[in-house]
Order: structure tokens, then sequence, then C-alpha cells
């Protein structure tokens, strides 16, 4: 089992050390800056190699590397960004089946999450494959220190990939709720962009940023740049209040490791019911537009 | 104007049980007609209690029962008369009603509508979902076609018929809306509670695809109303019809009345353990007979709800079958108008004289003095009060004081209960007249 | 263009993870909406033809009319069944995509959620990719050149350029699919809807079991040392000192709410 890692400018992609831990420490570490990205894992590792390559190409990189993978009956990519992109090209470059989207690798089984991360199907490989695993899912034990690392020499043959014009910092819009101590997040159980105009005057109450779940943000009630999650915004709050949001591993583990954890929920079951300190089942719009009225908030007025 | 668009003969507004019954006869008569829906599709925003009696169907779609997407079909039938404490109960069970013709199954909306508007489909008519109509199209006095929220989005006909439910927003636009006062209006409000089949069966005793109807008098505290509990397949759906001003007076919340009902010893054991599925409102018309819009206007027809074609009055609770049987009577007169050329008021009068020659206004006119009667004091709590006060009289076994007799009791207790023998008299004449 | 059918609100047993769909809550998603609509402004912009493709059974034909109605100009369903893999679905698409200039697809389906059809596209197609993107520019001189941003992991976001052929993804949030016109819908119904049958698909095994997701034990760093063993267990069990046994309470609004600040105040969060 080995793990790819993709780097750009030096910065390890989320996961990165989980997909390591996962293929048992053995990694390759290809892009921009892998160095100093190798020198940031902290998982125990084994066998790590890097190749210094360039900006991301997915297309000439999956060429490259097929035949240095060619003896690995697992090869695992975090489901970040770059490694989603990769891993299908890597997967038709060795010919092989691609299980994306797991929670869980092993040779002989893999767990993938399905339906917006609300059932697991448990697959039994027929073959070598190659999987993604999702952020977050698992955790890693710290240990060992910087890896040692071997160089691996990759030549990276030109095959009509995409140009990367620039890398941007993060969104200054977003920024306040990356780094925000407390947030308050609405989910698809709102309903509708009403909701949200309270709720953003509720989190500014609060001291709170508000933040939002993709399925609202994908409706349209909160702006694109407000989602919490692996593919959105990732957050380490302290104080986490979240309404009608079901809690799907995707956006969970996004949510870093909050002090305290408040949900309201029409359903008990829902997974975030079960992470937090307070769950209370209630309409979250009722609950809302209560909190609005505490908080001496006009619900009318718009923001 | 665009003139793309004029080749429709009639635009039916609204795929509800009354648009997709104007839509399948009009196409049936070759006539192309479009059927606009502004939900994804029909049915989807459309709730109910849960019975459709489908007698009306059977010149429509004969042996309909053997398409209908029926959950149970209703063999038994229960007039409940509620206390705070009490209940009294006329509990009919036939198995004729079991078997074709059948009578009445308890179906879902999402899909009866959707069937409907299906065998419009399938006669010809152009079904045009997550398309709302915003507005007539007038030369003058006169429709001539509909606005839709889509661009480009006008459709010319010489008929357009409005069965955009409750509240027309298009007959008012018409003026066709004499009094759209709240009194004539009740809120419809329904819970649906997931059981287990098994337990559907037990609770109400039922077997198979059997299934009850429970129509409910005095369940609703404060406000005037009624309750109704049907049956479905794995649900049961349990709600209140709550007359407008009242509950807007007694500044309850109508969950709290469901609630209320819900806690009642009669009907607590039957809800039990139902995990809550679904909650939705929706207005009913209920001022009868005397309160119904004008339905007839030049190029209009106002058909079901829109039309107040709907009856709310306590032993019944029927709105679907008057939308078809007045859908089918506007598709009709339609017909009639196009193939005149003459598609003025006059031209479409037929649809009136249809109206009133079938039970759609025979039973308006019949019922025309229900509402007014059902949603009184004395019928909501007073009756309710002495009749169950009697029977517990009899039934009580007051032994070593011996049995007291009917009469007595129903003496004793209506001096009790403060039911005056004037007004008892009167009402039930009115109900011997308007129910006899 | 890909389009997928599939439904916006499946019914998921929380205890054994069975899935119920229905054809009437299923329609494209709002991902493969924004495709849609940038697919129509690629039109607009360069001039040529839109294909939208769907794979899947004859049901699906009504994501192709919409499309359609909002002025795709062709349409093909590769006749697919449910089990195919996304590099099945992807083989499918392709052979009816090959010879375009930019595919555009949503980032991910509402189902598998895995992202790897228009990656699998482009791979079959020999196309760049660009995948995920949140907003894409089009120079109307500069027919087939695509920019686009997307996000990357830890809010960094990336500018590409892609020249045809391209594969590229969108995300939902953002841009919103224009209403087709009544003459659009109505045209829609009586358009011709191309069906292409697909490669055979090669035998794979089912999953061995299909459950409710269950959160895996996350591991944790080993606490400090300097920790009592009841603390170090503590930490190791997720559970600090100061953290009570969580809540699960039933509360009316307004009691919620005043449970809620009641809290934020035990906390320390409000005075
Ligand atoms: C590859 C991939 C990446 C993804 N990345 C992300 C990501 O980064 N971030 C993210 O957030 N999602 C992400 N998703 C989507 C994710 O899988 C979930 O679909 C999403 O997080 C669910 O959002 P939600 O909880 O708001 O909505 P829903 O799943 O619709 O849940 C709504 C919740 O509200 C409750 N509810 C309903 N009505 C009420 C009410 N009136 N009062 C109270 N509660 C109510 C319901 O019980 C339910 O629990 C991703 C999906 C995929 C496939
Ligand atoms: C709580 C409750 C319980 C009831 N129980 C029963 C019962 O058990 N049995 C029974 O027979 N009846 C019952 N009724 C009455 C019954 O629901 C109605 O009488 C019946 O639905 C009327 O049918 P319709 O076609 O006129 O209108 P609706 O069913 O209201 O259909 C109107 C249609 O028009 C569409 N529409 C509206 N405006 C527009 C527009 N501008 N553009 C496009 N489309 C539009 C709507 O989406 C809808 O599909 C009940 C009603 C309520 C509220
Ligand atoms: N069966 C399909 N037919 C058409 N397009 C598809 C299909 N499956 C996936 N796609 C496209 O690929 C995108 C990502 O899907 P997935 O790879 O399944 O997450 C979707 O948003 C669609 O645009």
């Amino acid at each position: 089992m080995i793990a790819v890692i993709v780097v750009r400018g030096g910065v390890l992609p989320s996961g990165a050390d989980e997909a390591v831990a996962e293929a048992g420490g053995s990694a390759v570490l290809v892009g921009d800056g892998v160095r100093r990205a190798a020198a940031a894992l902290v998982v125990r590792s084994g066998r790590v190699r890097v190749a210094e390559i360039g900006a991301f190409a997915p297309a000439a990189w999956a060429v490259a590397l097929a035949p240095v993978l060619a003896a690995e009956d697992v090869v695992i990519l975090p489901a970040s960004p770059d490694g989603r992109d990769l891993a299908p090209r890597l997967a038709a470059a060795l010919g092989r089946r691609l299980l994306a989207g797991a929670t869980s690798i092993s040779g002989d089984r893999v767990v993938l999450v399905r339906q917006g991360g609300l059932v697991a199907e448990e697959h039994e490989p027929d073959g070598p494959f190659v999987a993604t695993l999702v952020p977050g899912c698992r955790g890693v034990e710290p240990g060992g220190g910087p890896p040692a690392v071997k160089v691996l020499a990759l030549e990276v043959v030109p095959a009509g990939d995409a140009e990367v014009v620039e890398v941007l910092a993060p969104d200054p819009a977003t920024v306040d709720l990356a780094e925000a101590a407390r947030i308050v997040t609405g989910g698809g159980g709102l309903g509708g962009p009403g909701p949200f105009a309270v709720l953003e005057r509720v989190a500014l109450a609060l001291g709170a940023s508000f933040g939002a779940t993709r399925v609202a943000s994908d409706a349209g009630w909160a702006p694109a740049d407000r989602y919490i999650g692996t593919t959105g915004v990732t957050v380490d709050p302290q104080l986490y209040v979240a309404l009608a949001v079901s809690g799907a591993v995707q956006h969970v583990t996004g949510l870093g490791h909050p002090d305290h954890i408040v949900a309201v929920n029409t359903d008990p079951s829902a997974p975030l019911m079960g992470m937090a300190d307070l769950a209370i089942v209630a309409d979250a719009g009722a609950v809302l537009d209560q909190l609005a009225d505490r908080l001496g908030i006009d619900r009318d007025v718009d923001a | 104007m665009p003139e793309t668009f004029q080749d429709f003969d009639a635009v039916v507004v609204g795929a509800g049980p009354a648009g997709s019954t104007a839509a399948l006869v009009l196409a049936r008569a070759g006539r192309r007609v479009a059927l606009l829906e502004r939900g994804p599709y029909p049915g989807s925003k459309n709730m109910y209690g849960g019975v459709v009696y489908g007698r009306v169907l059977d010149g429509l779609l004969p042996a309909w029962w053997d398409e209908v997407p029926a959950q149970r079909w209703v063999t038994r039938r229960s007039t409940m008369v509620l206390t705070p404490t009490q209940a009294l109960s006329v509990d009919f069970r036939t198995q004729a009603w079991g078997s074709p013709p059948y009578n009445g199954c308890t179906t879902l909306r999402p899909d009866f509508d959707r069937w409907l508007a299906g065998k419009a489909e399938e006669a010809g008519a152009v079904l045009i979902t997550s398309t709302t109509a915003t507005g007539l199209l007038r030369q003058g006095t006169r429709t001539v076609g509909v606005r839709t929220d889509r661009p480009q989005g006008d459709l010319r006909a010489p008929v357009v018929v409005a069965c955009d439910g409750v509240n027309s927003f298009l007959a008012k636009e018409a003026g066709l809306y004499h009094h759209p006062e709240p009194e004539h209006f009740t809120l419809g409000v329904k819970e649906v509670l997931g059981l287990p089949r098994h337990e559907v069966e037990k609770r109400f005793a039922l077997q198979g695809d059997e299934g009850m109807d429970i129509e409910i008098l005095g369940g609703t505290g404060p406000v005037p109303g009624g309750g109704f509990l049907y049956t479905n397949l794995d649900s049961i759906a349990v709600g209140v019809v709550l007359h407008l001003p009242a509950l807007a007076a007694s500044r309850r919340r109508p969950e709290d009345l469901i609630a209320d009902l819900k806690a009642h010893p009669a009907i607590a054991p039957l809800v039990a353990g139902g995990d809550l599925k679904e909650f939705s409102a929706h207005l009913i018309p209920e001022g009868g007979y005397e309160a119904m819009p004008g339905v007839v206007a030049d190029g209009l027809l106002v058909a079901g709800d829109a039309a107040g074609l709907c009856l709310a009055a306590g032993l019944w609770l029927e709105g679907v079958n008057f939308a078809i049987a007045s859908g089918q009577a506007a598709a009709e007169a339609a017909i009639e108008a196009l193939r005149s050329g003459d598609s003025s008021a006059a031209g479409l009068a037929g649809y009136r004289r249809r109206l009133e020659a079938s039970f759609v206004l025979q039973d308006h006119k019949k019922l025309r003095r229900a509402p007014g009667l059902v949603l009184s004091e004395r019928v909501q709590h007073q009756y309710p009060k002495a009749l169950c006060d009697v029977v517990e009289a009899l039934f009580t076994v007051d032994n070593p004081a011996p049995k007291r007799g009917a009469l007595r009791a129903a003496r004793a207790v209506g001096k009790n209960d403060g039911v005056r023998l004037r007004d008892l008299a009167r009402d039930l004449y009115t109900m011997a007249r308007t129910f006899g | 263009m890909c389009q997928k059918w599939v439904d916006h609100r499946p019914e998921v047993d929380p205890l054994t993870g069975a899935v119920t769909t229905d054809p009437r809550t299923s329609a494209a998603s709002a991902a493969d909406h924004a495709a849609l609509e940038w697919g129509l402004r690629m039109v607009e912009g360069w001039g040529g033809e839109l294909l939208v493709a769907t794979a899947g059974p004859a049901a699906a034909e009504v994501v192709l009319r919409e499309a359609l109605a909002a002025g795709a100009h062709h349409a093909v369903r590769i006749d697919l069944e449910a089990t195919a893999t996304s590099e099945e679905v992807a083989a499918g698409l392709a052979e009816r995509l090959a010879g375009a200039d930019v595919v555009l697809c949503g980032d991910w389906s509402l189902d598998r959620g895995s992202g790897s059809v228009p990656a699998f596209l482009a791979a079959q197609l020999a196309a760049a990719s660009g995948l995920g993107c949140t907003v894409l520019a089009l120079d109307p001189d500069r027919p087939g050149e695509v920019r686009a941003e997307r996000r990357l992991d830890g809010g960094r976001r990336e500018r590409l350029v892609l020249e045809s052929p391209a594969v590229v993804s969108v995300e939902g949030g953002g841009t919103r699919l224009r209403r087709a016109s009544l003459a659009g819908v109505l045209q829609a119904r009586e358009a011709a809807v191309e069906v292409a049958s697909a490669p055979p698909l090669t035998p794979s095994r089912p999953p061995l079991r299909i459950g409710p997701y269950r959160p895996r034990p996350r591991s944790r760093p080993a606490p400090s040392a300097e920790l009592t063993a009841r603390e170090r267990i503590l930490v190791l069990t997720g559970t600090p000192a100061d953290r009570p046994p969580p809540q699960l309470l039933v509360l009316e609004p307004a009691a919620a709410a005043d449970r809620i600040l009641d809290q934020l105040r035990t906390w320390g969060y409000l005075l």
C-alpha cells in the first residue's frame, strides 16, 4: 500500500497524514515544495519518496507515476481537491478500479460513503485498486518526527493539462470564518434564504461568524464561500452551534475539534446530534426566531 | 404580443383534481389543451385529509378502481362526538365498500393527482409543470389567455379554466369573488404519522386493504371546527379543520389544537407512537352555497376549490369529488362553446346549468345552512356535551337507584347543560332540512 | 455537457441504510444545472451547439428535456444500468462526447458523490481537466479557452486556463440555471432524444454490505505523560474533564432558545 500526496507550494493537502497512516506509512509526495511538505508530516512514516515536479498536471503526472506505482496493490490518495482529480487519472493509467470517497481502506475491504454521507458501502476489491480517503475520517496518532525522504526521479511529459495561472491565498471573505472561535451554522433544514438572514444577525449578536452546509449554499441561501467542510472552508472553533445540520461526514470533517457543540434538529438520530454537548430536538427555524427575539434582533429588517 | 402560442383551444390552470379532469375531457374531445401546474409535478404541493370518493369517476374512467393509486379502501366509517372527557361514536362498517365498485379510498395527493394528470396527458393534454400562471391576459373584460412566470410566457386561448384552488387568484382578478371574507374559509391542518402497517390494521380493526375514516365533532377546543383521522397503508392522517376568524381570535396555534386532539383519551391510543412524517396546512372554502363566487365570465370558467365547491360541513369532508365533477362540467361547457365559436359568458353559460343539474350544486344547495349550523356554539359544544351526558346517564349503573330511562335522563341533562328546548327544536328542524 | 438524473431527497433508513428513491423528486442537481448554464453561455458567446448527455434509464430523459427547454440543441441518452461504475459511465458518455471542445459536468453527483466521472471523462478524452470550479470566465474572442477558478483545501483557490479539449466541472452554488421560456418547454416536449447503447459492463462484485454511515473511531494524539491516569483516559476517550455528559432534550422553540442561551452563559460565551 502506498499513499500519493499532491503538494502545492510546500503545503500538504487536507487528509495527507491520514492517507499516509492508512497506507501503513509509505508515501510518494509529488508537486512543488515536496521536501518542506514531507517535513510537515506528523504521522509515523516508513518509506517516503518525494518528486519535485512543479505545478499540478494530473494527466501528465498519472503517466509518469504509473510505472512507480504498478507494483503496489493499493494506492491511496486523500480525497482533497487535487487527490480527487489525480486518482481517476491514476486508475485509468494503471488500468485499475477506483474506489472513491472511502472512510476505511485495507487490502481486502474498503468502506465507501454514499448519498451525501448517509450510507456506507463495504466493498471487497477484486484486484489492485486506487482509492481516495475522505479527510478527517480517521484521525492520526502523531509519532516518529519528520521522515527520512528519498528523492524519486520522475520524468513528466506534458499531456495537455490545464495551465495553473496562480494559487490564491484564502479569500478574505472567509477568513473570519476559518479563524473564528465561535461559529453558528445553518443547514438544509432551515428551508430558505429568510432564516439565513436571521442566522447571520444572531451569529453577530453571539460574537460568532456564520456558516452553512453545502446543501444550504448550493440552494443559494448562503454565499458559496460560507460552507464548512472538506470541500469548503475548514474551521476549528471553540463553540459550534448547528441549526438543522445533519452532520454528514464531509461537513463534520471540516469542523476541527470544537470544545462545545450545540445542535438543534428535528431528527434526534442525526449524526451531529450524537456529537453535540447540548442536542435539542426542535424546529430550528422557530428556535432561531426565538433566539433573535431574546437577543433583541428585529427579524423583519433586511440585513 | 407574440402570436406564437395562440394554438391552444383551452388553457387549464392548476393540475389538481379539477384541472386534470377538465384537461382530460377537453383533450378527449380532440381539443388542444394546455394544463399548467406550478409544482414540479401534479400533487407535489397539494394536501388534503385523505379520502377520495371515486363514484364521480365512473363515467370518465370506467374501472378506475383497478388503477387508482389507493392506499386503502374505506370499509369502516365512524362519526365521533367528543367532549374533553367523553366520546360517542357511531361506527359503521360494510364489506360492500371493500369490493368493486367501491365507495371511497384513502390515497396520497402526490400519487392521486399525478395519476389523474397522467390520464389527461395520455388523452393528449399538454402538461406544463413548474410554471405558475401569474395573471389573466385580457382584452377589455374578456379573458384571452394567461400570463406565466416563464420568459415569453403568455399563453393565448379562447377559454381559460381556472382550477387554481381555494382563494383563486385568477377568479379574483376576473372580479368573480364577491365574498372573500375570512369567515368563508376554514383552515385545514394535518399531520401524517408513520406506523407499521400491521399496527394500523390492529388499531383500527382492519384487514388487507381495508381502511377507516373517522370524522370528529367537538374535538377542537375553543375554536369551532372539526377533526378527522384517516388510515393510509402504513401511516395515519390526523387533522383539524378550524374556523378562520375564531382561530385568529383564540390566539391558539393550529399545531397545538392537533396536539390536543391527539391527546384526547379516545384518540391517543390510536395515534400513540406514530412518528411525524409531514405537517401541512391549507385553506378550505367553506362558505357554502351562499358564498360561492361567480363561476363564468367572458372566456373564463372557474372550477373546484377555486369556485368554492368544497363540502366541509361536519359529517362530510369532500372536495375532490366536487372538483372532478365541476372540472368535467367546465370542460363540457367549454367544448360546447368552442364548437359554437362563442366563448363569451353567454356561450359558456352551459357550465352553471350543468352544475345546477348535478350533485355539485344540488348538494351545496341542500347543505347551504350546514356551515353556519355546524360551526355554531351549540353544535360545537353544547350538544356534544349534552349527548354524551345523556348516554353517560343512560349507561351508568346507579344501583340501588333504579334506571332513569332515556327521556328523564335527557331532560335532566338538558337542564344541566343549558340546552334550551326552543334552540334544540329549531336546530333539529334545520338539521332535518339540511341533512335529511 | 452532462446531466445526471438523481433523487434530491432520497429516504435513507437510519437502521439499515436502505435507500429509497422516488422519480418524482429526481432531477438534475444544482451543480449540473450550473454546468448547463455555463454551457449555454458558451454557445451564446462562442457559437456552436450544445449537446446534452445523460447515462441512465429512460426515466432519466426528463433531465435532457429540461436542458433542451433551457436551450440545449441536441440530446442523447446512453442506456446504462444504475450499477455501472464511474469509469463505465464516463466510457459510455465519452463515446458520444468525443470531439467536443469543452465538456461540462457538475462537480459531484448527489448519490455517488465521488466527482470522478468528469475526471475519467478527461482521461478518456485526453482532455485537460478543471474540476470543482466556482466561476468561469469566457472570452468571446477566444472560443474554446476557459479561465476558471476553483477551490483548493484550506481556503486557497487556484486560477486555471484550459485550452480545448477540456473537461470542466462546476460547483452548484453561485450559478443559477436560467428559466426556460414557455416556447422552449413546449418544443422540448416534442424534441427527439437519441438513445445510444453503452459498451458492455464488466461484471464487478456488488458491495458486501450496505448500511447506514457510522463514523469510525478517530485516532487521537497520545495524551501528555504529565497527566494523571484518569485525565489521560479522558483525553483518549475525547471527554475533557470540563465536558459534562451530552444532553438530548425535546423542547418547545422558546424553551430551546432559553436553554441554549443559558448553556452559552454556563460555558462562559455570554455574560
Ligand atoms: C464529495 C462531497 C463533498 C462534500 N463536501 C461538503 C462540505 O465540504 N461541506 C458540507 O457541508 N457538505 C459537503 N457535502 C455534502 C454533504 O454530504 C451533505 O449532503 C451536507 O453536508 C448536508 O447538509 P445539511 O445537513 O444542511 O442538509 P440535509 O442533509 O438536508 O439535512 C438537513 C438536516 O436538518 C434537519 N431538519 C430538517 N428540518 C428541520 C427543522 N425544521 N428544524 C430542525 N432540523 C431540521 C434534518 O433532520 C436533517 O438532519 C459534500 C458531499 C460530497 C458528496
Ligand atoms: C385539511 C384538508 C382535508 C381535506 N380532506 C378531504 C378529503 O378527505 N376528501 C376530499 O375529497 N377532499 C378533502 N379536502 C378538500 C380537497 O382537498 C379540495 O377540495 C380539492 O383538492 C380541490 O381540488 P382542486 O383541483 O379544485 O384544487 P387543488 O387540489 O387545490 O389544486 C389546485 C392546483 O393548482 C395549482 N395552482 C394553483 N395556483 C396556480 C397558478 N397560479 N399557476 C399554476 N398552477 C397553480 C396548485 O399547485 C394545485 O396543483 C380537504 C382539504 C383540506 C385542506
Ligand atoms: N450517469 C451520468 N450521466 C450523466 N452525467 C453524469 C452521470 N454520472 C455523473 N455525471 C456527471 O458527473 C458529475 C459528477 O458525478 P460523480 O462523479 O458521480 O460524482 C455529475 O454532476 C454529472 O455532471
